[in-house]
């Protein structure tokens, strides 16, 4: 559960800081006088620096296009910032990853360009995803943010610092200043305070990279004295090394293991890695298919597993040390940076390279972001706070009727302009092969009580089960305020698109009256969309319900038919009768009597599949049982891949 | 408009709002609460600094905390108590909701 700061009106809108990191990427901001993180939905202040390019210009971005890497490893983009600024000839550019490139043709840059789904995407344009993902993110919490403080590794030269401000300013960012990675580690740190001099290692071991920098601080001034480390060296090579381990006592050559079984032995590593940290022994359990492994394991077995990683971190750690002229024992502090430095047995291999007890008090996943927030706080201070800027905001908020005639907002009143905001939505019937888009202005729960802006319809679509569509509806309002909607189906490519001015014809005094209707019929508008959304949801159980029973109904006995049977009378019956609490209640009761049903439409769609029918067609049916019909028919909308599109 | 529609502050919420209000050199002015429309389920909470009032607010008054609610956000907020928690990692303001039917973990936006 997140917790809210007031928010003031009229203060300048905040700075942030970033870290663009090639495994996670983090946003954080000041908050009285403290550095805090944004979390997404899930409690984590981690988004994966992953992109996923869907077939028709749709993108993900996160743990969802994490999710995708291993099935779409060319449509998914991982550590993309490995590829910064290099040229497209450039030998590291091949070496890395399972990318297929696009050579530059006459007249274009020299950069690398990742082919993807038939297009050419830089990797300026995947850090863009990213940022604009975090950009969302912080907006989600501060409602304005001000400039950006975004990291760089210490040893990036100026073509990659300069793509790193190129996708900053693709998302939409201001950037205050790019701040070395470890100088936001030590800013953190607070090492510039109470002293003017200084020299600190930082030692940030991430998932898949190594870099070991020594800082000087000269007159409250840090500089970077020397750098080094291993691009291909992390946490994950700790994590493969034990999953070998685990699939050599199953027995299994790491060889010739299923990509399912070495996923499983890979993951159930990870785990037991993190549960290392705080304990002297666990468990690691593997389980696959028919086949299933555990065994309990002492920190110190995992460590003399894990000693070849660690060691390897040492070359890098003397060769900075003998460039930035110092002995280990000059060094004034070491700071940790990256999870892996979570890993007991990294911390004391650092302590033996150093002769002295590693900084940790802070979060090293958070440790940079803190830095750059830090540093955007004080940049922003300067001045910032007397002139505040006057922004032009919507006056009423725009929407979209969705099923049951509820207005959906999409961008909330009082949003600043220019803004953007995109929203994916579902079919609702079986074989929908169009979307009626109604845009709507208002503050009303109802579209029909709302102001009616413009229609119109997508067509084409092809016939698919309901909620296998997705639509993709972008609202954008430039500075001007004129509004242009766009729908795209994200499955064939389909796109329509309309452009009006929402303010033609509003006065005033219309903004007002709507605001005072929007008032007086709170309370009823309220009780009003919660009846048509339960409705709604209940209409897509029954109609699930039979289309599962013209397939398979012979699965039932009579009873059982008649049970079901009754369900959908009573459900119809309060549904006619508009009396919402049951309707809720009786959807419930019909979702439980299917499930006997459903369980043997699982079962017959496997022994199908021993039939030898194809796996697409199994997996056809399996999408299409009603067993959580709930879940995939609460509303016709799946406002979970919500994103900023400014 | 029902009058009997109410929000709750706990004491330390009302101490910690005070408190920001002096800071930020107001003192007088007063907080807003309300629910917009966005978020991953639907509606997001908003706390604010309110220096004006609008004619159709509900002033609420808590030991000299001046809450303002628009009538509409009354509604989505009816029952709710604005609670201040300290964690180890961050502290600030919280929302208890009792007509909250979907969270999105982050709590900054429900449905209902």
């Amino acid at each position: 559960m997140a917790l809210f700061q007031i928010f003031d009106p009229v203060a300048p809108p905040t700075p942030i800081g970033i870290d663009l990191g090639t495994t996670h990427s983090l946003v954080a901001h000041m908050v009285d006088g403290r550095p805090e993180c944004v979390l997404d939905c899930d409690l984590s202040p981690l988004l994966p620096s992953v992109v996923h390019y869907l077939e028709h210009g749709g993108v993900m971005v996160g743990t969802e296009a994490k999710g995708k890497a291993a099935l779409h490893p060319r449509e998914t983009l991982v550590s993309a910032k490995r590829f910064m600024g290099r040229g497209a000839d450039d030998p590291e550019t091949t070496r890395l990853g399972p990318y297929d490139f696009a050579m530059p043709g006459p007249g274009e840059s020299n950069s690398v360009r990742f082919k993807v789904r038939g297009r050419a995407v830089t990797p300026v344009e995947v850090s863009a995803e990213i940022l604009r993902v975090l950009r969302t993110n912080a907006e989600a919490k501060l409602r304005t943010v001000g400039g950006a403080v975004i990291t760089v590794p210490a040893y990036f030269d100026e073509a990659q610092r300069q793509a790193t401000k190129d996708a900053a300013k693709l998302a939409g960012l201001e950037v205050l200043r790019l701040l070395n990675e470890p100088t936001a580690a030590a800013l953190a740190y607070g090492l510039d305070k109470g002293r003017t001099r200084g020299t600190f290692a930082v030692f940030d071991l991430g998932g898949g990279t190594f870099d070991v920098t020594i800082l000087s601080l000269d007159d409250g001034v840090f500089q970077v004295r020397s750098t080094g480390g291993d691009a291909q060296l992390g946490g994950d090579d700790m994590d493969r090394l034990f999953a070998e381990w685990a699939l050599g006592h199953m027995g299994v050559d790491p060889a010739t293991a299923s990509p399912e079984l070495v996923r499983a032995a890979l993951d159930a590593a990870r785990v037991a890695k993190h549960e290392l940290t705080d304990r002297p022994t666990t468990v690691i359990a593997v389980t696959a298919g028919e086949l299933s492994f555990e065994r309990s394991i002492r920190r110190t077995e995992f460590e003399d597993l894990v000693r070849p990683v660690v060691e390897r971190t040492t070359p890098a750690v003397k060769r900075a040390l003998r460039d930035a002229g110092l002995r280990p024992e000059e060094v004034d502090g070491v700071i940790l940076v990256g999870g892996s430095t979570r890993v007991p047995a990294v911390r004391e291999h650092v302590k033996k390279l150093f002769g002295q007890e590693p900084l940790s008090d802070i979060d090293p996943d958070q440790v940079v972001a803190f830095g750059a927030a830090i540093q955007a706080d004080l940049l922003a201070g300067d001045g910032a706070k007397d002139d505040a800027l006057i922004l032009d905001v919507i006056p009423l908020s725009l929407g979209l009727e969705t099923m049951g005639g509820v207005a959906e907002k999409i961008l909330p009143r009082n949003t600043t302009i220019p803004a953007g905001r995109a929203q994916q939505f579902t079919t609702y019937a079986d074989g929908q092969t169009g979307f009626e888009l109604h845009v709507v202005q208002g503050e009303r729960e109802l579209a029909a009580d709302n102001r009616s802006l413009a229609k119109f319809v997508l067509r084409g679509i092809p016939p698919l089960p309901a909620g296998a569509a997705k639509l993709e509806v972008t609202f954008r309002v430039d500075a001007d305020g004129m509004l242009t909607v766009t729908a795209r189906e994200l499955n064939t490519g389909i796109e329509q698109r309309i452009e009006v001015t929402p303010s033609f014809g509003l006065s005033g005094d219309d903004v007002e009256r709507m605001l005072l209707e929007s008032y007086e019929h709170a309370e009823s508008d309220l009780a009003t969309r919660q009846l048509r959304e339960r409705i709604t949801d209940a209409e897509r159980v029954i109609a699930a319900t039979e289309a599962a029973l013209r397939v398979d109904g012979d699965l039932l006995d009579e009873d059982e038919r008649a049970e079901l049977d009754g369900a959908m009378r009573a459900l119809r019956e309060v549904i006619a009768a508009q009396d919402g609490k049951k309707v809720h209640l009786r959807t419930e009761g019909l979702d439980r009597a299917t499930q006997p049903l459903a369980e043997r439409r699982m079962d017959r769609a496997v022994q199908q599949a021993m039939k030898g029918r194809a796996v697409a067609e199994i997996e056809d049916t399996v999408k299409d049982r009603p067993e959580h019909p709930h879940l995939a028919a609460s509303y016709a909308k799946d406002a979970e891949t919500d994103k900023e599109t400014r | 408009m029902a009058t009997e529609l109410a929000v709750q502050l706990t004491p330390k919420a009302v101490e910690k709002a005070k408190e920001a209000l002096a800071k930020r050199g107001t003192p007088g002015a007063a907080l807003r609460l309300g629910v917009r429309g966005g978020g991953c389920s639907g509606f997001s909470y908003v706390i604010e600094f309110a220096d004006k009032q609008g004619t159709r607010d509900q002033l609420f008054d808590f030991d000299g905390l001046r809450v303002v609610v628009d009538p509409k956000s009354l509604v989505f907020l009816n029952g709710t108590t604005l609670d201040y928690e300290v964690k180890l990692m961050q502290h600030g303001f919280k929302f208890v909701n009792p007509q909250e039917a979907t969270g999105c973990g982050c709590g900054e936006s429900f449905g209902v």
